[in-house]
This record gives C-alpha cells, structure tokens and sequence, in this order.
C-alpha cells in the first residue's frame, strides 16, 4: 500500500515538473494577491496584527482552493479507468491527502514569507506560528480534498468548490485566526490548550470521513 | 406516522395557548420575551434533529443505493433549513428586544448562519447536476460530511469563547431561571410538538413528490 502511495506522489510530482504553469500560476496568484494588499495598505503598511491576521488566512485560503481545485483535475477520464483497475480508493485519497498537504503548505510559507517580507510581521512566538501553519495546512488539506474530488465529478465546477468550501471551512479558519491572535500577543499553553486539541479531533474525524466516503463517490 | 400526526395537533395547540397564557418567570431585561423559549429554542432542536435524520438517510443512501432513502434525505433537509430559518427571525426578534440589535457578532449567531449556508450549499449542489444518480451520490456524500461540520460549529465553538447567547460562554440558560418548573411543562411538549410537525411536513413533500416522480 505505501508502496503504492509513493508511486501515485511520484506520479503527481512528475506532471507538475511537466506542467509547471499550474505550479507557478497558484504561485503567481498569491504574489498578486499579497501584492494588491501591500499596495492598498500604503504608505503606513498594516498596522494592528488582527489585520494582518485575517488578510493571512484570507489569501491563504483563497489560493489553496485553487491549488487543490486543480489537483482532481489534472486526472484525465481514462486514467481514472486505469486507476480503478489498479488501485483502491484509500490509496488513491491518501496520497491526494498528502500531495495536497505538501502542496498547500508551499502556499502557506510563500505566503507567510512574502508578508514578512512586504507587510512585516507581528508574531512573538515563531517556534508556535510556524507548527500552527503546519497544522493549518494539514486542516485545510483534509477539508479541501473531499470537496475537490465532489466537485471533480459536476461540470460547473470552479465556482461550485468555493461555493461548498467556504462554509465547510470556516470552522477551522475561525480556530486559526484565533490562534494566530494569540501568537501575535502573549503567548501561553494555557490560552491555547482547548482549541488545539479541538482542532486535532476536526482533522482526525475529517480524515476519517475523507476516507470512508470517497470509497463511496469514487465507485462508478 | 397517525400517532405522530395527532401528537403534534395537540401539542401545538397546547403550546401556543399555555405559551402565551401560562406564568412565567418575572426577570429584568427579558420580561415577557421569556417566551420566545418556547418558539425559538424548538426551532433549533428540530432543525438539528431532522438535519441528523438527512444525513443518516443519506448513509443509508450511498451504502444500499436505494433512492428512496435519498428523497428523504433531501426532504429532511429542506424542512429542516425552514426550521432554521424561521429560528433566526425568532431569533431575531428576541434579540431586538433584549439586547436592542438584531443581529451582532456572536459566536452562536455567526455559526448558526454558516450551518445555514453549508445546507444552501448542499441544494445549489442537487440543482446543479442533471444526472439523477449522479446528483444522489454526489449530494449525500456532501450532506454527510456537512453535518460533520455543522456541530462544531453549532454546538462546540460557542462553548469556548465568550458569547451572549444563553446557555453559552458562562451565560446560564433557562433552566437556572426554571425553579419551579414553570417553563419546563411549555417547553418539553413544545419541542416534541414541532418536531412531530417537521417529520409530517417532511412526510408530505415526499409523498408529493413520488407522485410526481411516477
């Protein structure tokens, strides 16, 4: 199984060395979009960190749904048939799973190293910053995939992913813009304990349902 | 399904009379809005109970491929986002009342709207695939991972920040007011009453539209 997963993660690493526009288009898109924010901000720059937080998130956010939009449909019709014959859905999700992770925590630190760069930052515990952008990712990835492959099977499917991710989203976002506030202020385990762990057992039930139901969605 | 037809007659007629007529509770603020109790808080049990019925119906749907389990599962939905329509405007009017503002930034508040649109997610979705099955697969795997994420955010998140809500963020809710139980002989009835209502209104729209499917 594991064997198989890596075989599909090379898979996908080859056709994005082979497409590399749709690499860099999603790279170009937070570029852009952080761009515009810088230029609007001007000439005082962001000043309060709750801004700064929610722009964050915000572009995060709207450039990984279109990083992992594109991830079900770089899969042709027939490979898909191949895939059937070969592969169980488990292995197929998982490895999305985690190209999909990989992939959105690229996004993550270009987008968090671009803000430090243009718009500075206002973290005073990076060690808990940078592990909550790896957790972020992790959860947006897990919510994301699922979604992704629904809207792989309907026609008009770019806006309908925004359309059914958002709401789904947004529980998990409110819990990382909460979090990232409190790592621009004071910073203590105890502030944080009850919305980590509840953020912990989001991603293992999204994992779990990720899992159960796609065997479900996948089965043509 | 009689059982429940009569049940819900009587106990909504019990609630609106004693509703209105029964003594409640003089408190200062919430006076006579004490009331929406039994109107609003229903609204809410019953939405979240006929919503937890879609998305079982819509389990039993993609494991047995009966499409009869997913006309229900839609059915259920759609009453049950009525149901919570009509909790906000209660809602709302309560909050008019009491905290002078329709509509502010509370935890409760902004989840309850976000479980809203996660449903109206869910039926932009049916509408928008022509394939019957294909539209009942694709809508039931969504409806079971949407539900997942509705009690989060309805139930859990408002628990952990501070909120005005009752019966959230160290707000106390009803029954610290309820000593003598006033309230409680209005309220349970009142909730089994709309619930038994959704389930028949449910029954009917599913009966209409077999009909209309043969």
């Amino acid at each position: 199984m594991i064997n198989k997963i890596l075989s599909i993660l090379y898979k996908d690493y080859k056709i994005e060395i082979k497409q590399s526009h749709l690499f860099f288009s999603v790279g170009l898109y937070v570029v852009s979009s952080i761009y515009i924010i810088y230029i609007s901000y001007q000439p005082t720059g962001i000043l309060s960190s709750e801004h700064w937080v929610s722009i964050f998130w915000v572009i995060i956010l709207f450039s990984s749904i279109s990083a992992v939009s594109k991830s079900f449909f770089q899969e042709s019709g027939n490979r898909n048939y191949y895939y059937y014959y070969v592969l169980s859905p488990d292995e197929l999700i998982i490895s999305k799973l985690i190209y999909n992770f990989l992939f959105i925590v690229f996004v993550t630190f270009l987008t968090f190293i671009l803000f430090t760069f243009l718009l500075g930052n206002f973290i005073t515990s990076y060690s808990f910053f940078i592990s909550l952008l790896l957790i972020g990712s992790l959860s947006i990835s897990n919510c994301l995939t699922l979604i992704s492959a629904i809207g792989h099977q309907v026609k008009n499917n770019s806006m309908l992913i925004s359309i059914l991710s958002f709401p789904v989203i947004i529980p998990i976002l409110i819990l990382l813009i909460k979090l990232s506030k409190i790592s621009s202020s004071e910073f203590s385990w105890n502030l944080i304990q009850d919305d980590i762990y509840l953020l912990i057992l989001l991603n293992i039930i999204l994992v779990f349902l990720t899992k159960i139901l796609f065997s479900f969605l996948w089965r043509n | 399904m009689k059982l429940i037809k009569i049940l819900s007659v009587i106990l909504l007629i019990y609630t609106a009379t004693a509703g209105f007529l029964f003594d409640v509770p003089r408190l200062p603020i919430l006076n006579e809005t004490i009331r929406v109790l039994y109107f609003h808080v229903p609204m809410w049990f019953t939405m979240i109970f006929l919503l937890l019925l879609s998305s079982i119906n819509a389990y039993r749907f993609i494991s047995t491929k009966n499409s009869k389990y997913d006309l229900k599962s839609y059915n259920y939905a759609h009453v049950g986002v009525c149901f919570g329509v009509l909790g906000i405007i209660t809602g709302m009017i309560w909050a008019n009342y009491t905290w002078g503002t329709f509509w502010t930034n509370d935890p409760k508040l902004n989840g309850s709207a976000i479980g809203l649109l996660i449903y109206f997610g869910y039926f932009i979705l049916r509408n928008s695939v022509d394939d019957e099955s294909k539209k009942a697969k694709i809508s039931s795997v969504y409806n079971v991972f949407a539900f997942s994420m509705l009690i989060p955010l309805i139930f859990i998140l408002p628990r952990l920040t501070d909120s005005l809500h009752p019966g959230n963020g160290g707000n106390p809710g009803f029954n610290v007011y309820d000593l003598n139980s006033q309230l409680r002989i209005v309220f349970y009835p009142a909730v089994i009453g709309f619930i038994c209502l959704g389930l028949w209104i449910t029954d009917i729209k599913s009966k209409i539209q077999q009909i209309n499917n043969d």
